[in-house]
């Protein structure tokens, strides 16, 4: 299962990243595998969304949420 | 204690108020430039410390040493490259203490010599959380300082432990074993991870982020988010048109009584003209619009320093996405309403570069205040004041109309430009919602004079120069034409006035000068959008900046009103076609100037900018040719529908 397939307030636990460069960049902001991922907000045309992880809270496209692996 | 000067580097994360620490550190004592070969500000300043001087750079912010934009490039290159001498201050958020050790550990096996800066201390208090700091000094082998950088609490504390400072050889993990990067950082992760659990002990839940949350609720909402955002717009452009008003005409009277002042002063003659009406005119020209940069980027600074301007572009990216910008595009192109220049430079914030050159090559066609002179003085010629269309002032309605047609063309150029533009570089609005908080006003005080210097300076230059330039093809003529101009009034001069004379003077010496002459040889090129050569003057003198055709169409049409009773508006009303004899300013004429000036790119100012923010001369040509045949074409065709 992927990101992007969440709803609102959602969470899950982030499994792995499959693009490199997405993955450097999402750890760098405290994003980390094996951490607990939670959509807060979809946007209101539907993308892009904003998520958090800890106290980390990001904003991200959709297509790029697709590329994240997450576990319920 | 050494005599040589120190040097230390400020390095964090985004959001860490890193800059508020470097604006504690260094005062006024700063300065911004570029980094070599980059747009990116590079700001340096320094400090002395019982009579010892110590250098500051603030680097961009960075959330690793991988980076993911120029900006996080700058920042890691100057790290790397930094003398193993220099101090790398690593400031982090003490309230997210995991992820910004990252940054820190990364450093330490730069082999740099580090001192940790750990602000935010009191939200840390405020959220009930403690972080043990002389554990965390001994764990990782390195001076840990806690500052309130808002208040400057802790800020001797941190110059004390710089002048004290004992070199460590330290190392965190040994990349050997790392195979790649994301490896290799979960592998920084694991130990940050103890680190931080035996340092820190948690009590309260983070009440900023529950606020901020809260908050979001409402700015980010379908209906409400975008309601209050376009209140706020509404109310910045009061502000920025109708609060600057009054600073503006005080400034429009200050240089007015100084180019009379000066022109009193000096003996009459050429100099005196020069510096009177080349100079003096083209600096007051750029000073006027001082107060509407001021207070955009007081707005901008402000909206971005409480963390709404990541909303704003969380809501509006799915929209400027279509048209190849980003969401980061939206304050550019808002402010791009007030002046091209400064909204050109805040497009540095758009890490995509493509994204980045289309925002700056469309700003301009957004138009700006330097076309408000213009757009009032060609819609009066049509539309008379109390003209109406149902309860709107039609004057007003035309307005706002090329306000919009501005707007649409930017997104419409954008579009053609995404198609065109190629790019390997992949989009992306990977952005951190930063926690609400009160703006630091200190921050945008320092904000507002670094851009109102950067305005005057590098626009300024440019300006002065054309002014000069203008001046000059305005004031000379080939030959003895002046002199038989001059002849050929004195002896008229008898049954008349000084100033109506010197008027009429005034309008045949500048038919006859080079700039006469540039209108007369263009005339045939713009004869199709039913312009004369006295408005293709006004379009070269418009090179310095568009009002400017205010101040040219009085001149020019001084002549015939030996009486100079009649206001500009009448005198060209009154204008007529050299060869049909018919009146020039006709609805088809008149809409075509005004697509002409809402278009065109007559703006040397910000031709010099976007020279110098794209770091290359091909695009400013590009934005001349492109909107200049936009301007043509679009003027082409009204006047032909029209006529």
């Amino acid at each position: 299962m992927t990101l992007n397939q969440l709803t609102e307030t959602q969470a899950g636990v982030i499994k792995q990243i499959n693009d490199e460069s997405l993955a450097i960049q999402l750890l760098a902001m405290g994003f980390i595998l094996g951490e607990e991922i939670k959509v807060e907000r979809i946007a209101p045309l539907g993308d892009p969304i904003l998520i958090t992880s800890g106290t980390n809270y990001i904003s991200i496209r959709k297509s790029d949420a697709q590329q994240i692996e997450i576990k319920l | 204690m050494s005599s040589a000067a120190k040097n230390i580097v400020l390095i964090g994360n985004p959001n860490t108020g890193k800059s508020t620490l470097f604006n504690a550190l260094t005062g006024l004592n700063q300065k911004i430039g570029n980094f070599p070969g980059v747009t990116v500000d590079k700001k340096t300043g320094s400090y002395n410390y019982k009579n010892n001087k110590v250098n500051v750079v603030d680097l961009p912010g960075t959330y690793s040493l991988n980076p993911n934009s120029v900006d996080e490039q700058v920042a890691k290159d100057y790290v790397e490259q930094s003398s193993k001498d220099d101090i790398v201050l690593v400031v982090a958020d003490a309230t997210n203490l995991k992820r910004n050790l990252l940054l820190y550990t990364q450093i330490i096996d730069q082999g740099k010599q580090v001192v940790l800066v750990l602000n935010m201390m009191d939200l840390l208090e405020k959220n009930k959380q403690e972080i043990d700091l002389n554990k965390l000094s001994q764990l990782l082998n390195c001076p840990v300082i806690p500052i309130n950088a808002r208040i400057e609490k802790g800020v001797d504390e941190l110059k004390y432990a710089i002048n004290n400072y004992a070199p460590k050889s330290n190392t965190f993990v040994d990349k050997k074993y790392s195979s790649n990067v994301v490896d290799e950082t979960m592998l920084r992760f694991n130990k940050i991870n103890q680190i931080v659990n035996e340092c820190t002990t948690k009590t309260g839940e983070n009440k900023s982020y529950i606020f901020t949350k809260k908050l979001d609720n409402i700015l980010t909402h379908k209906v409400y988010g975008y309601l209050i955002f376009f209140a706020l717009l509404f109310f910045i452009f009061q502000a920025i048109f109708s609060w600057a008003s009054y600073p503006m005409d005080l400034i429009d009277s200050a240089f007015i009584f100084l180019c009379d002042y000066v022109s009193h002063l000096l003996p009459q003659g050429m100099l005196n003209d020069l510096i009177v009406n080349g100079i003096l005119a083209g600096l007051g020209g750029i000073v006027i619009f001082v107060p509407q940069i001021a207070i955009l980027f007081a707005f901008i600074t402000i909206l971005e320093d409480t963390g709404y301007m990541a909303r704003v572009s969380f809501l509006m990216d799915r929209i400027l996405r279509q048209f190849g910008l980003n969401g980061k595009s939206v304050i550019p192109l808002l402010s791009s309403t007030a002046c091209a220049i400064p909204a050109i430079m805040g497009a540095r914030t758009i890490a995509n570069y493509k994204e980045r050159l289309i925002t700056i090559m469309v700003a301009p066609l957004i138009s700006c205040s330097a076309r408000i002179p213009v757009y009032t003085i060609l819609i009066a010629l049509v539309v008379s004041e109390n003209e109406v269309y149902g309860i709107f002032n039609l004057q007003g309605l035309l307005v706002m109309g090329l306000y919009l047609l501005g707007f649409a063309t930017a997104l419409l150029s954008a579009w053609v430009m995404k198609l065109i533009i190629k790019s390997k570089e992949k989009s992306t609005f990977t952005l951190e919602m930063p926690i609400y908080r009160a703006p630091r006003w200190k921050n945008v005080g320092f904000e507002i004079i670094s851009k109102v210097k950067i305005f005057l300076f590098d626009a300024g230059k440019v300006i002065i120069a054309i002014s000069i330039i203008l001046w000059v093809l305005s004031s000379y003529a080939p030959s003895n034409k002046f002199e038989q101009i001059e002849a050929k009034y004195t002896t008229q001069a008898e049954d008349q006035t000084n100033n109506d004379i010197s008027a009429v003077i005034a309008a045949e010496k500048l038919e006859a000068s080079y700039a006469g002459i540039i209108g007369k040889t263009i005339e045939p090129a713009i004869k199709p959008l039913g312009f004369d050569w006295k408005i293709g003057i006004s379009l070269v003198t418009s090179f310095a900046a568009r009002e400017v055709f205010v101040g040219t169409m009085a001149t020019l049409y001084s002549v015939g009103d030996e009486d100079n009773t009649k206001s500009i508006r009448e005198k060209m009303m009154a204008a007529t076609n050299r060869e049909t004899g018919e009146k020039l300013y006709t609805k088809a004429t008149t809409f075509s100037l005004l697509l002409f000036y809402a278009f065109a790119m007559q703006c040397m100012a910000t031709l010099a900018i976007v020279y110098r923010e794209t770091n290359s001369i091909k695009w400013p040509i590009i934005q001349v040719v492109y909107m200049g045949a936009l301007a043509y074409f679009s003027s082409l065709l009204v006047y032909t529908v029209f006529s």
